[in-house]
């Protein structure tokens, strides 16, 4: 008995391969093919437009130094990838980009899972207005929402110093202090939606599941992490991606608060990226820079993806 | 049931990819508001003709003066098209937080406006050395040059490149600082200035900052900001003036800021950040320090003109007292600002020429210019125009402003690779005030990087 319970463990099971479309004739088939290509179609020319080509193109023009004046554009082949790895600067950029990415996602996730935690199962009117509260900063809009910080953040006249006794402090020009202001802002501004998908996910978790477990004696930390954490995997990778790319791609709240600056604390490769194409119109390098932005992006999902793989 | 699904399916993919045309179409006549600006009806108005006519301008300014009012531009358009009903002109207001970012889109996606209104740092030394702004030789005919040179011969050669003109100026105007007049009498640090020239030494200057400081009448005495590069000039004229140091050499080709007087002026103004007499912001550029100055919270600005008098005239509680930057020699040398029209080369020779037509109504028509001038808040080019508020409710205000007018400096401002020495400029600022740099260290490097530039 047990000989074939291993024989049998050994051998891999025979899959029997089932496609959807058994039982249909060729042209059903060809039609469905057909129909669901068409509705796919929309947006692939989208996707192929807006994505595809900007992406070729951009790989493309890192390869030529590029200005205002098209005529003078020319071939330099990976001259812009070589300046890149001797370019202070950019270095700067790549450090400061990690560090808001290395502390902005965990932070985000982590703060968010603990929230929807505590207010899914509350009341419907009460969850509403807690999802309302946190997703306040993303419908705000950018712009606005670092106007307020700024005027908080003022050395002179600002709140912040004003509750600390510090007048005179300046947040967003000391080098120590700038980026951490920075990702604040971003932590309070990439909260929102993480905190409805987790409460929405949560609230799926399956219940018989749940009550098995304690029926069985299990902890809650051991309900959380043997029974919900599984199966809110999917939702999470989805945040960490979405975060990680929107951290790696923060932009508005470096332009409108420091520039970059001081002395660099708060340069990130995006913003340096569009210091050289609108400011120093230096579109090649740019482009170079963009290409490598994407590519780091592209590492930094596929570690998430495969240390939050799941089954669904 | 499968004929509807297939109809639909090829419905939706249609409707899609028309859209996908519609998004990529661009019309040429098509403007995009202002992303600041998005929310104002001036904005979103702008879009809309000001009248039918065969030959359609757009016409982008920035604000200079009332140029940055959409009321005021609508009157200038509606009265030009009514005397051309052959030409219909839209318009579109830049700011100078988003004007540049706009421009280079609009450039390299090919929808550049017909005509623009700035300086010579964008038009000729950017875009005109670039070749994308057509040569406005014409409209300097011999009795505009002569005309223009009796004013000064610095706004004639700064309009030009290699023998072409990319712009024709309107107006001028010095760039200086102010002082709250009622804090410096209340502080008695007014015995250190020349209140009939306008003018104090650099002594005096580091006198009168002490004292503001001790007096304890504002948060703080004055505020160096180096958070970008809005309002760079202000900073640029301190340093510059504190101990007569040049910027550029006197051909503009080279960066000079790195020598000996420029960097004694620099660690001047670290020693007197380190002593409370200035503050150094890295997180400020110039509109934040003028809000502070507005509001009474810093006793002097960087950056003053009489635009900038204007639009915080109802904000001050107090006297905003014009003056030149302080210097050793007694003999300020400020920067100037030069606004006036280039024209973008779209191809199109009959727009061209109707642009051409347009800015010589604005600039040259005997009635029309000299309002023209009134509504920048500046001071002709044309000497002919002779005081343009003579009489006027603004005569007061811009005889302030015209006291100082005989400090023009050297218009440095065409040098090559000035997009990127602005930047540079307020980093090396950074470092030194903020960052512990040696002055000298950070000013070569400043000079090392700005030269490379220029190209």
């Amino acid at each position: 008995m047990a000989q074939n319970a291993v024989a049998t463990a050994g051998k891999k099971p025979r899959k029997e391969k089932k496609s959807q479309f058994s039982g249909m004739s060729k042209a059903l088939i060809r039609r469905e093919t057909i129909s669901a290509y068409l509705f796919l179609l929309p947006s692939l020319v989208f996707f192929i437009g807006f994505v595809v080509i900007p992406m070729i193109m951009c790989a493309v023009f890192s390869l030529q130094e590029m200005g205002l004046d098209s005529s003078a554009n020319k071939f330099i082949g990976l001259a812009n990838y070589v300046k890149m790895a001797q370019d202070s600067t950019f270095w700067q950029g790549f450090v400061n980009t990690v560090i808001i990415v290395v502390v902005a996602v965990p932070a985000v996730t982590a703060f968010s899972l603990w929230v929807s935690s505590a207010i899914y199962q509350m009341k419907t009117v009460t969850r509403s207005f807690f999802r309302c509260v946190f997703y306040l900063p993303v419908v705000t809009g950018t712009v606005a929402v670092t106007v307020v910080w700024k005027w908080m953040f003022n050395p002179y006249n600002g709140l912040l110093n004003q509750i600390f006794g510090t007048t005179g402090y300046d947040w967003l020009g000391n080098s120590a202090t700038a980026i951490w202001c920075i990702i604040m802002i971003l932590f309070t501004t990439s909260i929102g939606q993480p905190i409805v998908l987790y409460v929405a996910a949560l609230g799926n978790v399956d219940q018989s599941l749940v009550e098995a477990a304690q029926v069985d004696g299990a902890t809650k930390l051991q309900v959380f992490w043997k029974i919900k954490w599984p199966q809110i995997m999917p939702t999470t990778l989805y945040i960490l991606v979405i975060t990680t790319i929107n951290s790696f791609q923060c932009f508005a709240l470096i332009q409108l608060l420091t520039s970059g600056g001081p002395n660099g604390a708060t340069n990130t490769i995006m913003y340096y990226i569009f210091q050289m194409a609108y400011n120093n119109q230096n579109f090649g390098y740019a482009n170079a820079m963009g290409v490598v932005l994407a590519i780091i992006i592209a590492i930094f999902s596929a570690i998430q993806f495969k240390f939050a793989k799941t089954d669904n | 049931m499968k004929k509807s699904k297939r109809i639909l399916a090829l419905l939706l993919g249609a409707s899609m990819s028309l859209g996908l045309a519609a998004c990529g179409g661009g019309g040429g006549t098509t403007t995009t508001p202002a992303p600041g600006n998005s929310n104002t009806p001036a904005a979103n108005e702008s879009s809309t003709p000001s009248a039918g006519g065969n030959v359609e301008l757009t016409i982008w300014t920035y604000p200079i003066g009332k140029f940055g009012d959409y009321d005021t531009m609508q009157g200038l358009i509606d009265e030009y098209t009514a005397a051309n009903p052959g030409v219909s002109i839209k318009f579109e207001l830049l700011d100078y937080t988003n004007g540049d970012t706009q421009v280079t889109s609009a450039i390299t996606s090919g929808t550049a406006p017909d005509i623009i209104m700035e300086g010579p740092e964008r038009l000729v030394t950017n875009w005109g050395a670039n070749n994308l702004m057509v040569d406005l030789s014409d409209l300097w005919t011999e009795e505009a040059t002569a005309d223009i040179a009796a004013t000064s011969q610095a706004v004639v050669d700064a309009c030009q490149m290699d023998g072409k003109y990319y712009e024709y100026p309107l107006c001028m105007t010095t760039h200086c600082m102010a002082i709250n007049y009622e804090v410096f009498e209340e502080a008695g640090a007014l015995q250190y200035i020349d209140e009939e020239t306008r003018t104090w030494t650099t002594d005096n200057f580091v006198k009168a900052m002490e004292t503001i400081r001790d007096s304890g009448l504002v948060s703080v005495p004055g505020i160096v900001y180096c958070g970008g590069q809005g309002g760079d000039q202000g900073t640029r004229a301190l340093v510059n003036n504190l101990y007569s140091g040049t910027y550029t050499n006197a051909d503009h080709t080279e960066y000079t800021a790195n020598s000996t007087e420029n960097v004694k002026a620099l660690e001047l103004i670290k020693s007197m950040v380190d002593s409370g007499a200035l503050n150094a912001n890295a997180g400020f550029q110039a509109a934040d320090e003028l809000q502070q100055f507005a509001n009474g919270t810093a006793a002097v600005t960087f950056c003053w003109n009489a635009s900038n008098k204007a639009n915080y005239a109802s904000q001050v509680a107090f006297t905003p007292y014009a003056m030149a930057f302080p210097t050793d020699d007694g003999k300020p040398e400020l920067c100037g600002g030069i606004w006036g029209f280039g024209i973008f080369d779209n191809g199109d020779q009959a727009k061209i020429d109707a642009a051409k037509d347009f800015i010589r109504y604005i600039c040259d028509d005997p009635e029309q210019a000299k309002e023209s001038v009134q509504l920048t808040g500046f001071f002709p080019v044309r000497a002919s125009l002779g005081n343009v508020y003579e009489g006027t409710e603004t005569e007061a205000d811009a005889a302030e402003f015209l006291t100082l007018m005989p400090y023009m400096g050297d218009y440095y401002n065409v040098i090559g690779g000035w997009t990127e020495q602005r930047t540079n400029w307020w980093n090396m600022l950074q470092k030194i005030l903020t960052g512990g740099v040696d002055a000298q260290t950070a000013a070569d490097e400043f000079v090392t990087n700005s030269n490379a530039a220029i190209g």
